[in-house]
């Protein structure tokens, strides 16, 4: 096991020196430069080096990527352009309401997603069926126009929850979770079709082997057969599909938190896009690529506990 | 192609374009999606002419007001027409889903067939640099280049199709790499044509199926993308009517007009709706089956057997099981097939049964009547199966489960796949003991250990702890043999228990088997094909073809002085019976297809001694054997020259 983690430890560093390069591209590509992005259409050729010299566009471009991932190894993303503040106290800032409503959004599909797709494997007929046209139409649902609808019916016509929600856990624990419910379900609603269809696929599957007629004709009960036996087998599959809903989720929080007006990385992604804020919008793909890559690592991890032909012999 | 299969099954055939546009035409669900999305493509470039209003007409008179007969789906915070600009709205997402997809593909497909066309190390750093692509969300993408662009229709389709353009790429390198392999052994190379023009002859041909299916499904897909960074304001100019844009407004004003919210959101629904199911529609069209046979479990009951039958067998004859008419169907749209058609069998006490037959005859399918696990689709039409003197057919499942396991047990023929990969052998070995004798997870431990031992595994207390992968297959087999000893069964089924093994593997675990007969005074049905195991191993054996036994005897009797045709054409064709034959005889023609069976002898068609009297009527068991001219004929004709 501690091999594999290794292993995947190993992986993980070119990926993430790769990302890194490309994100410090970024300002490169700029057509004009930075400088005139910023200041817009008016801004005369003076001004334009005045401010590439204020922000440093103007040093060779091997010096400014040496300093790039030298302050990288240090944590150090840079000063945004807008605020004048390290990116990284900004992005630490937001990270937590995107976390809570991340994750509260994998609990929903994973156990929205689980509990529909078994049901749909192990009962063929209508459930089967309903199960089945429900995850068509969740799948086709825009998450942020279900946080829209959850939050008039659920905030507004019946006053059940605030409209606005969010608290952070230091402080209130309780009103933090009870903040997360409609978000994490309007965010969950896609990946847990998505799940619910991968689970019911390997469901079907799973009954359908020979392992099961084993453990039947051994007298062992159906519903310990597809709780303990059945299940583990799907869940090999289903875990790839859930690192992949994890990278959907993490995305779709950005525009879902606005919904909810959650402060969240997005909100500031979403100023830094339009004010042109760019060591922000660096940091902020940078540090949401590590955070996606730290979890591919940990499904692989996942794997090798699931699928015992994984773990390196 | 002369007679459709009876079973339901489509057989998928070399597609042809236009059999393929025939079957998307047969499919009401492709029909109806393709025209909705034409009909509203149609409705958005004429949106000029069908919009009731000037999209962009503010009227400070009618603001957010509900639907009504001047504005059918209201108006907005500004007094602008709902359904004029959901109309407009509409080319906005049609334009964004065609304009991304059609970059994606561009951009993916090229680099998929370079990947998988130069293969090597293009291939490995292409195929790493695709999986840095996925480290990131692809908003965050979409963030990026409108960041670096601006806004505006052609960077909203540029940052779309960018997100989606690796997948492109890698569907495209799937297909490229399998048709590569394939050109390589290719005459065609020989024929004189270059490597490129092949590549592309084979493979755009077979990608192009793929590739509408991803490309229907992505461009939902950007729908969903393009509203979302409108519903942001990264989409178009401020005012431009979007489906997203009318969404943000919504946001804002949930307060005062709820109802906004849902014009658009619905819109949004039903298209990617049917992107999907187009999509989902023309990849069941390509992969030419159905998703689940349309048939069901149990449609009625067997009809119950009459009571007397059941009372006086075991205690008399000693008899375990008791096979009693049985005959299995398969249900389908007409009438239902017979698969196994009245067949009578028993086994007494610690008595080895061989049941014999070549693949099709039903053999696997009697004994999955007699454990009661017949496959879905399937059913027991009537008789009865009596263990120890029960009926045990039909039992509910509760009490089928105190028979499982203690009264008959089961051993199939791959334990690789017979045995849960995931968990280690130890916890399956346990399950058994635990149900049935209610023991603690130490003792079924301590009591799973034994049970390797005994069947010969080495080390057993270690080897629970490993899972199925890390045991051969004979080794593994013993282990689905401890499995179903567990419980003391009073039957055991071998299903093609050796047939996976090789021989000498086959002769320990044949070995191991007798002698847990002995031991466990535990009778044991054999089903194989293979003669040889039977003579090794059984004391009776029944041969069995097209769902009926057609004889039945002691093993000697039987190889001896075969009584039925078929027993006699099966030992004379039997390869690893007899080492000095000199030539393989072999019965003419193949065993009948269930459903097409014939209603006289089932083997007339193929049988030396067939005379018309044997085509009539049904042929019934005279004795221990189901033929007709049984009396007259002397069998031993046909295996003469193996003495």
């Amino acid at each position: 096991m501690r091999k594999l983690i290794a292993y995947r430890l190993v992986l993980a560093v070119p990926q993430l020196a790769a990302v890194s390069l490309l994100v410090f591209s970024l300002t490169y590509l700029v057509p004009g430069s930075p400088a005139a992005a910023i200041l817009g259409a008016s801004a005369t050729p003076e001004r334009i080096k005045e401010v590439e010299a204020q922000l440093g566009l103007d040093r060779p471009a091997l010096e400014r990527l040496g300093d790039w991932f030298w302050n990288l190894l240090g944590g150090d993303l840079g000063i945004s352009y807008a605020l004048s503040l390290p990116v990284t106290d900004l992005l630490m800032e937001r990270m937590p309401a995107t976390l809570s409503l991340t994750f509260g959004g994998m609990v929903v599909s994973l156990v929205i997603g689980i509990g529909l797709g078994v049901l749909a494997g192990v009962r063929s007929g209508l459930p089967d069926r309903i199960v089945g046209a429900a995850t068509s139409v969740g799948l086709a649902i825009p998450e942020f126009w279900f946080g829209l609808v959850l939050s008039l019916l659920f905030a507004i016509e019946l006053g059940w929850v605030p409209v606005v929600a969010y608290t952070p856990v230091t402080e209130d624990p309780s009103a933090w979770l009870r903040g997360l419910i409609l978000p994490s379900l309007a965010l969950g609603i896609g990946t847990a079709a998505m799940i619910a269809r991968q689970t019911r696929t390997a469901m079907v599957q799973a009954l359908a082997s020979p392992y099961i007629d084993t453990l039947t004709a051994a007298g062992v009960p159906r519903r310990r057969i597809v709780l303990r036996y059945a299940l583990k087998n799907t869940m090999v599959p289903v875990l790839a599909t859930a690192g992949f809903s994890f990278r959907i989720l993490l995305g779709s929080s950005f525009v879902v938190e606005t919904v909810f007006a959650f402060p969240g990385v997005g909100g500031l992604l979403l100023t830094s896009v339009v004010g042109k804020d760019f060591p922000v919008i660096q940091g902020g793909v940078l540090l949401i690529a590590c955070i996606v890559i730290t979890l591919n690592l940990l499904i692989d991890v996942g794997y090798g506990l699931l699928d015992p032909k994984v773990r390196p012999q | 192609m002369s007679k459709p299969l009876k079973t339901g099954t489509e057989i998928a055939s070399t597609p042809s374009s236009a059999g393929m546009l025939r079957r998307i035409a047969r499919r009401p669900v492709i029909v109806g999606t393709a025209a909705f999305l034409l009909v509203l493509t149609a409705l958005a470039a004429a949106a000029p002419l069908v919009a009731p209003y000037d999209p962009l007409e503010q009227n400070y008179a009618e603001l957010l007001l509900g639907p009504s007969a001047d504005h059918l789906l209201g108006t907005d915070e500004l007094g602008r027409d709902t359904l004029s600009r959901l109309l407009y709205g509409a080319r906005v997402s049609l334009l964004v889903a065609f304009g991304s997809v059609g970059i994606a593909m561009a951009i993916g497909v090229p680099l998929g067939l370079a990947l998988g066309y130069f293969g090597g190390w293009w291939d490995r750093l292409g195929s790493r640099a695709i999986d840095v692509s996925e480290a990131l969300p692809g908003i965050l993408l979409g963030f990026a280049v409108i960041a670096i662009l601006g806004r505006g229709l052609g960077t909203l389709m540029l940052a779309i199709g960018l997100m989606f353009c690796m997948t492109f790429a890698r569907t495209t390198r799937a297909v490229a790499l399998a048709e590569r392999e394939k050109v390589y052994l290719d005459a065609a190379r020989v024929a004189g044509l270059g490597t490129p023009e092949i590549m592309f002859r084979q493979v755009l041909p077979n990608l192009a199926g793929p590739l509408i299916v991803q490309a229907a499904m992505f461009m939902g897909a950007a729908a969903v993308v393009e509203s979302a960074l409108s519903f942001l304001g990264l989409g178009l100019e401020t005012g431009v009517p979007s489906w997203g844009g009318m969404l943000s407004v919504a946001a804002d004003e949930q307060g005062r007009q709820p109802f906004l919210a849902f014009p658009p959101g619905l819109a949004i629904i039903v298209t990617v709706l049917a992107f999907n199911v187009l999509s989902d529609g023309v990849n069941d069209v390509l992969a030419g089956g159905r998703r689940r046979p349309a048939t069901r479990r149990r449609t009625h009951r067997r009809p119950p057997v009459a009571k007397d039958v059941t009372v006086k067998a075991p205690a008399e004859t000693g008899t375990v099981l008791d096979v009693q008419g049985v005959t299995v169907e398969l249900d389908t749209a007409g009438d239902p097939v017979p698969l196994v058609q009245d067949v009578w069998l028993s086994i007494r006490r610690a008595e080895v049964v061989g049941l014999v037959g070549e693949s099709g005859s039903g053999k696997s399918m009697l004994a999955r009547a007699v454990l009661n696990l017949l496959p879905p689709a399937t059913r027991l039409a009537s008789g009865s199966v009596l263990l120890d003197g029960r009926d045990i057919a039909g039992l509910p499942e509760r009490e089928l489960r105190k028979v499982r396991g203690c009264g008959i047990s089961v051993v199939f023929q791959d334990p690789m796949t017979a045995l849960s990969p995931v968990h280690t052998i130890g916890r399956q070995l346990c399950e058994p003991l635990r149900v049935h004798f209610g023991m603690s997870r130490s003792a079924a431990r301590e009591r799973a250990a034994e049970l390797l031992d005994r069947v010969g595994v080495e080390n057993p207390k270690r080897r629970l702890d490993d899972y199925p992968h890390q045991f051969s297959g004979g080794m593994a087999q013993r282990v689905a043999i401890a499995m179903a000893l567990a419980a003391k069964p009073r039957l055991l089924i071998a299903d093609e228990a050796t047939s996976a093994l090789d021989v000498t593997t086959q002769g320990q675990v044949l070995d191991l088997l007798l002698g847990l007969r002995d031991e466990l005074d535990m009778a044991i049905l054999m089903i194989t094909h293979d003669l040889g195991v039977v003579a090794e191993s059984c004391d009776r054996a029944a041969v069995m073809y097209a769902g009926q036994i057609v004889e039945v005897g002691g093993v000697r009797e039987l190889f001896d002085g075969p009584r039925h045709p078929y027993t006699a054409a099966l030992l004379a064709s039997d390869p690893s019976a007899e080492a000095e034959m000199h030539r393989l005889a072999t019965i003419p023609g193949g065993v009948p297809l269930a459903g097409e069976w014939p209603p006289g002898c089932h083997f007339a068609n193929r049988c030396a001694f067939a005379r018309d009297t044997c085509v009539e009527q049904p042929v019934p068991m005279t004795g221990d054997v189901r033929c007709l001219r049984a009396k007259d004929l002397t069998l031993e004709v046909m295996i003469g020259e193996r003495h």
